[in-house]
């Protein structure tokens, strides 16, 4: 009878771990639940996009980047887990009025729920990508072993951004459209498919702001030149992001209360 | 320490007024007309009462009374513009059954994410599920997707769900019309064995009936405010004979 009084701290720890594997799961049985492909979706899309931007790449506007295939094959998949994770949270608290009027339900975990579903697809395409590095001639190296370095500072900036972007999206519906057209237009301004040498000298500072500028350049450092990305950016936004994460989240819990006024 | 305290409970709404419009479309649709000035009304204020471990309070009322606005304050949806409400304890309820159902899931998979949703751990989730298989009677459907149930079968299977969860606080609203006669009165030995082993219970309803089986004490509100607080059997008469009352002036008005 005492434990349903004495919610133990640890006890809603394994709740909140238990709960996001579950909406995770979820998430995931459900994606192409009932498609014949199934998984292979997540992995058919991005090979498909980079037969294209190879194609126009290589053979129309040559960008002339060494390696291209894969330099542009990181810039596919580093950005599609920021671009689906955003979409996702953005839509999350929206698409669940049942879970949000549950008693007691923490809202604040489908933010992060949308984001670890999203990196779950990332990871599982990693070994495609790996296959791509290796068939270029580029072995395994021990640099490697710093990509949870990075998987962990894209992960933040990107719940940072996912808590504003779902937090503004229940009262303000044009969210969903102004997100979609800065997304498209981040995916022209970040490095995706051209090299970040390449950008004239008076515009490299504003680029250098961009967090997925470095974020990019280390993951294409990784596995192209097998060498560890230069971590004082990486700190810097992972200090930048948890910053803004502190307040994005109070933002998104302030708003949450009004969340189901406005469902 | 009371299980649930609520203080002085006020929340108020602003009614849908052209103010709140947020799309350019409603906004130019509108045109230049002065908007009104927003207009808030109460739906609950300075209500007051306390549930003890292993108590069970009703809340009467009429449709529009604020019965469903207090339940949602007590299960920390929402805040309120006044007062404070306390629970001790895990909250959880027999409202919004079956959240994260999905169809394509089968009834096991359904039952673990609506289990977790609605607080337990995965552990605890697997303890109870026999329990809950039996409690809804689905046994042999346990691995098929629930598109394949019929409506009936997937409420019985959320109600079990829900009332597994063995909460501190458990707000119940007037769901218990799942399934047949048999299956209710299940439900409501099943609410009374939550009671005895500790948890504190809220249901929401106009069944005087229920309140007086159920129920301790009662609360019956009206417009949002407190009419009266007391025991249940005594608050559930009052509120039969009230009934009575409108109901012989709404015929005499005919």
């Amino acid at each position: 009878m005492n434990n349903l009084r004495t919610g133990s701290r640890l006890r809603r720890l394994v709740y909140l771990r238990d709960l996001l594997r579950e909406l995770v799961v979820r998430d995931m049985k459900l994606r192409y639940k009932r498609a014949v492909l199934g998984v292979g979706w997540s992995l058919l899309n991005p090979l498909l996009q980079l037969l294209v931007f190879n194609f126009v790449f290589t053979v129309i506007l040559p960008v002339k980047v060494p390696d291209f295939t894969i330099f542009l094959f990181i810039g596919l998949l580093a950005w599609g887990w920021f671009q689906s994770s955003l979409v996702a949270a953005t839509g999350a608290i929206i698409e669940n009025p049942p879970m949000i009027r549950h008693p007691g339900f923490p809202v604040a975990i489908l933010p992060v729920a949308s984001v670890t579903s999203n990196l779950i697809n990332f990871l599982l395409t990693l070994p495609i990508l790996i296959c791509f590095v290796i068939a270029g001639g580029h072995g395994p190296a021990l640099s490697w072993l710093a990509l949870p370095i990075l998987l962990v500072v894209q992960f933040l900036l990107t719940l940072a951004l996912a808590y504003f972007f779902a937090a503004c999206h229940v009262p303000f519906r044009d969210t969903q459209y102004l997100l979609g057209i800065s997304l498209m237009l981040g995916f022209y301004l970040a490095p995706t498919f051209y090299d970040v040498a390449k950008i004239p000298r008076e515009y490299q500072t504003l680029y250098q702001l961009n967090p997925m500028v470095h974020l990019l350049g280390g993951y294409r450092s990784l596995f192209i030149s097998g060498q560890v990305p230069a971590l004082a950016p990486l700190f810097v936004i992972a200090a930048a992001s948890i910053v803004t994460l502190v307040f994005s989240y109070s933002f998104f819990v302030h708003t949450s209360y009004k969340f189901i006024e406005e469902l | 320490m009371h299980a649930v305290n609520v203080a002085n409970l006020g929340k108020r709404f602003r009614s849908h007024n052209p103010d709140r419009t947020w799309t350019f479309q409603e906004r130019v649709m509108q045109g230049l007309r002065r908007p009104a000035k927003p207009e808030a009304f109460w739906a609950l204020r300075n209500v007051s009462f306390t549930v003890e471990n292993g108590q069970a309070i009703g809340i009467i009322g009429r449709n529009g009374a604020g019965k469903s606005t207090l339940l949602r304050l007590l299960g920390g949806i929402g805040r309120p513009d006044e007062g404070k409400v306390k629970v001790d304890g895990r909250v959880s309820g027999l409202l919004e059954l079956g959240a994260g159902f999905h169809s394509d899931l089968t009834g096991r998979e359904n039952i673990f994410i609506c289990g977790v949703i609605g607080g337990l751990t995965r552990k605890e989730v697997a303890q109870r599920l026999e329990a809950i298989v039996d409690f809804s009677e689905l046994e042999g459907f346990l691995d098929s997707p629930l598109r394949t149930y019929s409506n009936g079968m997937s409420m019985r299977l959320a109600f079990s769900i829900a009332i597994h969860t063995n909460p501190g606080v458990l707000l119940v609203d007037e769901v218990l019309a799942v399934g047949d006669l048999a299956f209710q009165l299940k439900c409501l030995d099943r609410i009374k064995q939550l009671k005895r082993e500790g948890s504190s219970i809220v249901v929401v309803s106009h069944d005087a009936g229920l309140v007086r089986t159920i129920c301790d004490d009662a609360l019956w509100i009206h417009g949002g405010k407190t009419k009266a607080y007391g025991p249940a059997g005594r608050i559930a008469d009052l509120y039969v004979s009230a009934l009575d009352q409108w109901g012989s002036e709404a015929l005499a008005g005919c």
